[in-house]
């Protein structure tokens, strides 16, 4: 007994695939390319433990100043509100609310791009750089990388809201859409640990 | 042959083969200088890893050539039989695998202990290592030497540090070894016990210079260090 | 108007509009940061490199259409079905292995080639270190020395992380887990075609200084150290990038896309081995990518993570980049294992022994090697407390190792054996391999190590374990599927000459290194005490003999390849994995039926074995 050939594992063009499976296939690429992008985080993440551990005040030399909490507190309720609204259009789409989803996801985008202009301007705020001894080189690195994150982030979500606007993403086509969503999740998370780390503790 | 039989000659061969080796390697010096008290330590795990190594190595040898020698196949095509491991086996391998590792743990913590824990010291050395030459300082005496002297049967004490790439101090006939690195200052502890004239080299690639970042050991008596430390405390403060 | 072929070269997706798109990537990145450096910002030129390399990667893979889909995709436009179709290529069309081809087999071949090459030029590289190495004293320069050492290194390492997974890998998991292709066919072609340009930067850096500080780079002399060392660290970034892609791309495959009847534990032990590298893959690599980049942002925009003077750690990146490189010993070794264990009972004539166990301890290997990457560090300073549990792990790490060989010495026992030339391999990979591991142990237990740390002891260690595991399992597992790669068979008697020729050349060019070293031979030095003279003209000789014989197998591989065709069977081996059961080569689409899977491929000596032999893996076809 042979498997039935529709039914095969086909990425050719005169095989027909299952799409429930191609879907479940591409979510599960997009959690494992998490998880790599988990350790990218990890090895920051450690670098900037190690060297505040060894160091007896922080900042070090005492010179510089810790940022204030204002600006990134308020960055921390955008993004959480962004994953928020992401995950609400979502359901949206899975309910085949086409107005919804088209609400959340332009809202989503509007979070996230004021996230990153909040974020630009404490940059140019702050009072150290870059070249500013571990201090600055881990808080701009972390910040930085995780800033990327979220520009990259605003740009799936910007071409997937594009599709979304031409009609191809639906209840049963929404694989890059769900895809775009746990990216989204991932980086709101990594910020909750940079806001704790870099900004609280 | 029946498998029992194969069985019964291929752990014969064995286990003569694996005494064999073990009594050639006991006794044997591996280290070519043994000149301190810390080698002495290494130059013992030598000889008790080689002499364990041994067992292992042959059993993978007497694997190799019984198998070459025995089990060729014929020139009929039947398969071999479909044999699998039993769990007895396969528990009795993982068992003595383990333990010959925890064995060799627990003499390896004496070991690392012995030479590297934290001890006293009736001497102290610093050594500076900066591209491409080492310097030795002895700060209580006043004065700085390219050559490091130390006397026998004491424990000194050598704080290492560099402020450039990172080098390794190397001792090899003392059995020391401990990198120099920018930043922190390491330290390694040593006793010698022959007096005698042995090498320093730098055990980390540190640029153009690492080949000719060499310098001499001297082991001497109190008398002899006494001495030598004197005249240059005079040279440096004349 | 008919464009002449030449130009419709440039325009058509492919390799010469690859090429054009490089060097205008290149022009355009680093040309860019010129201006600016001219305008007067401070622009250095570590800067120029790093953005003209960034436009060359950009520039060649847009020229090779490798983004033609997304781009498509993210602009909204539908998908031509036609022209995806064509994209796995047309059998027996060579030029298809210079396009991006979505085609799992071409890319292993691919792979496979690319590898080969790197390993002649690292080889080549390694000749002059040996003719160096021949007599005491500087006969050329120490610093040319340092560098072509460090090409050496870089080059080997990238040919060992990528020739078993990515060569024999691609090519074999897909069919023998009884599918099509790979869950994500263009990610990997993409995978594939972000090689060239970072292994170009690596074959070029001494001609931009080179780095001298071995493949390790550690601080703070790869600071220091020219552009070179720019072009490699850039370069293992990308090659990282490559490597985690097709990790993804590995696990989903394994896990999502197993023919019917092909439970976990009936899986082909080369499987198991590789879905092991590519979870190491996964996780390890982005680890080692951010000290690399925390390196490169040391270097080029002034940083301080590993500058003391900012407060820095040197420490640190020793830390960082072993945590990866441990594991990365495995990911290369691992692969070669797994092919070993897949030829031995085919040779053998008997299942694998003790197969669960097998499948354990890659298992367990995998674990474990991500607990002692310390063990690198016993001499760099770390504090003396931490040594003693790394020791632990990493002595215990041959607990697994060791059931690779209780396996395969079980599957030997009582076989009847047909000592074909793969088979020759695995007996070489079983000395190398074992002497390997139990020099290993000298290095893990802290006493020895701190004599045998940087000198030639490693050296000859690593080599044993690398040599024994990856390239005699490459060796062996592509004289193993050579026939149904290409649908010919190579020349048994010049892989036999290949097979005496390198193993005994390559024992005696290393086993004197583990005296060497002992006797206080460093590693990374161009010169050495004029005592040991003798042996090390006597290595160099044999190093040679290396190299000839590889050349033997170079010779073998492109004549029986490009030859006449001569009859040959599908299966010439009476192998039960389930690529046995295609044509050799195998069609585009592997299988005309997707096959059901009964067993594990290991029914060696179970009856019936009267008709020919009926491959337990799968059915006959209709």
């Amino acid at each position: 007994m042979t498997s039935d050939v529709t039914a095969s594992h086909g990425t050719l063009g005169h095989v027909e695939e299952d799409p429930a499976e191609a879907r479940d296939r591409m979510l599960l690429g997009v959690k494992l390319g998490i998880v790599s992008e988990v350790m990218l985080f990890g090895a920051l993440f450690a670098a900037y433990f190690v060297v505040r551990s060894e160091s007896p005040d922080w900042p070090p030399g005492g010179e510089l100043e810790r940022p204030e909490l204002l600006l990134p507190g308020l960055n921390t309720l955008l993004l959480v509100s962004s994953s928020v609204t992401m995950q609400l259009a979502i359901w949206a789409t899975r309910a085949s609310d086409r107005a919804r989803m088209m609400r959340w996801l332009y809202s989503t985008i509007v979070l996230g791009g004021i996230f990153l202009l909040i974020q630009m301007y404490e940059f140019a705020t702050n009072g150290f750089g870059l070249a500013d001894g571990v201090f600055g080189s881990t808080f701009y690195t972390l910040t930085g990388f995780h800033g990327a994150h979220v520009l990259v982030g605003l740009l799936l979500i910007a071409i997937v809201t594009n599709r979304a606007r031409r009609g191809y993403v639906s209840a049963d086509r929404e694989t890059a859409l769900e895809s775009v969503s746990y990216y989204w999740h991932f980086v709101d998370v990594v910020w909750l640990f940079l806001f704790s780390t870099l900004y609280v503790l | 042959m029946s498998p029992g039989r194969h069985a019964l000659v291929a752990v014969l061969a064995w286990a003569v083969l694996s005494a064999i080796g073990v009594f050639l390697v006991l006794g044997m010096q591996i280290m070519p200088q043994i000149a301190s008290h810390e080698a002495e330590i290494e130059n013992n795990a030598f000889v008790l890893l080689t002499a364990v190594s041994v067992p292992v190595l042959m059993f993978v040898v007497v694997g190799i050539v019984y198998s070459a020698l025995y089990f060729r196949a014929g020139p009929d095509t039947a398969d071999g039989p479909p044999t699998q491991a039993s769990s007895r086996l396969q528990a009795a391998w993982l068992i003595v695998t383990t333990l010959m590792v925890i064995g060799l743990f627990v003499y390896g913590t004496f070991g690392l202990i012995e030479i590297r824990g934290a001890q006293e010291s009736t001497f102290e050395v610093e050594v500076h290592a900066k591209q491409w030459s080492w310097e030795f300082d002895y700060d209580d005496a006043g004065f700085a030497a390219n050559e490091l002297h130390i006397p026998v049967d004491q424990r000194v004490h050598l704080i290492i540090n560099s402020n450039d790439a990172i080098h390794s101090l190397w001792l090899p006939a003392l059995g020391i070894k401990q990198d120099a690195v920018p930043g922190r200052p390491t330290e390694a502890y040593v006793t010698a016990t022959q007096l005698g004239t042995y090498n320093v080299l730098c055990a980390e690639l540190c640029g153009f210079g690492h080949t000719i970042m060499t310098s001499s050991v001297v082991v001497s008596t109190q008398a002899e260090l006494d001495a030598w430390m004197q005249q240059q405390q005079e040279a440096a403060s004349p | 108007m008919m464009r002449s072929a030449p130009v419709q070269a440039v325009w058509r997706p492919g390799f010469t509009r690859a090429i054009v798109g490089g060097a205008l990537g290149f022009a355009i990145g680093g040309g860019a940061m010129a201006v600016l450096g001219v305008l007067g910002v401070g622009v250095k030129p570590g800067h120029i490199l790093g953005v003209g390399y960034l436009g060359t990667l950009f520039g060649f893979l847009l020229g090779i259409g490798a983004f033609r889909f997304w781009l498509t995709w993210m602009i909204g436009r539908e998908i031509d079905a036609d022209e995806e179709h064509e994209s796995h290529g047309k059998a027996g069309d060579w030029k298809r292995y210079f396009r991006f081809t979505t085609d799992h087999k071409v890319i292993g071949v691919q792979y496979l080639v690319t590898a080969f090459l790197l390993f002649f030029t690292a080889g080549m590289a390694a000749m002059f270190m040996r003719f160096e190495l021949a007599q005491p004293g500087v006969a050329t320069d120490k610093d040319l020395y340092n560098i072509i050492m460090s090409t050496h290194g870089a080059m080997m390492i990238t040919v060992a992380l990528i020739s078993v997974i990515g060569g024999l890998g691609n090519y074999l998991v897909p069919i023998m887990v009884g599918t099509r292709d790979m869950a994500f066919p263009k990610a990997n072609a993409l995978s594939y075609w972000l090689l060239p340009i970072p292994l170009l930067f690596v074959a070029i850096n001494p001609l931009l200084g080179g780095f001298d500080s071995g493949w390790t780079a550690y601080p703070p002399l790869s600071q220091q150290a020219n552009l070179g060392q720019q072009a490699y660290l850039m370069a293992f970034v990308t090659i990282g990038a490559s490597s985690i892609l097709s990790a993804v791309n590995f696990l989903v495959t394994v896990f999502r896309m197993r023919a019917p009847g092909m439970s976990l534990m009936r899986m082909p032990i080369f499987v198991w081995a590789l879905t092991v590298t590519a979870t190491l893959v996964l996780i390890a690599t982005s680890v080692v990518a951010g000290a690399m980049t925390m390196l490169l942002f040391d270097r080029l925009i002034g940083t301080s993570f590993f500058r003391v003077k900012g407060g820095g750690d040197v420490i640190l990146f020793q830390h960082l980049f072993w945590f990866y490189s441990h594991p990365a010993v495995y990911i290369m070794a691992v692969p070669g294992l797994g092919a070993i264990l897949e030829i031995v009972p085919v040779f053998a004539r008997k299942p694998l022994f003790a197969y669960p166990l097998a499948v354990f301890s890659f298992i367990a290997i995998g674990v474990l090697s991500f607990m002692v990457w310390a063990h690198h560090m016993f001499v760099s300073g770390m504090a003396t407390f931490f040594h003693i549990p790394i020791m632990f792990t990493t002595e215990l790490i041959s607990v697994p190792t060791g059931l690779v060989f209780f396996s395969a010495i079980g599957t030997l026992w009582m076989g009847r054996i047909r000592f074909k030339v793969p088979m020759l391999w695995v007996y070489g990979f079983l000395w190398a391999f074992v002497i390997g591991g139990i020099t290993g142990v000298f290095l893990a237990d802290v006493p020895t190590d701190i004599t045998l740390s940087d000198s030639y002891f490693v050296v000859a260690h690593f080599h044993y374990t690398i040599i024994g595991s990856t390239i005699y399992g490459l060796f062996a597992g592509t004289y193993f599927w050579f026939p149904k790669i290409t649908g010919r068979m190579y020349s048994e008697r010049l892989g036999r000459l290949h097979f005496w020729w390198f193993t005994i050349a390559f024992n005696l060019t290393f086993l004197p290194m583990f005296w060497l070293g002992i006797q206080g031979m460093r590693r990374r030095v161009a010169d050495y005490p004029a005592d040991l003279g003798g042996v090390n003209l006597f290595v160099s000789i044999m190093a040679v003999n290396i190299a000839l014989s590889v050349a033997v197998f170079a010779f073998n591989m492109i004549r029986s390849w490009r030859g006449k065709r001569v009859a040959m069977a599908d299966n010439p081996w009476d192998a039960q994995t389930l690529e046995w059961i295609c044509t050799s080569p195998p069609p585009i689409e592997n299988f005309a039926h997707i096959p059901t899977v009964t067993s594990a491929p290991y029914e060696y000596g179970t009856p019936p074995m009267s008709a020919p032999p009926v491959p337990a893996g799968g059915r006959p076809q209709p």
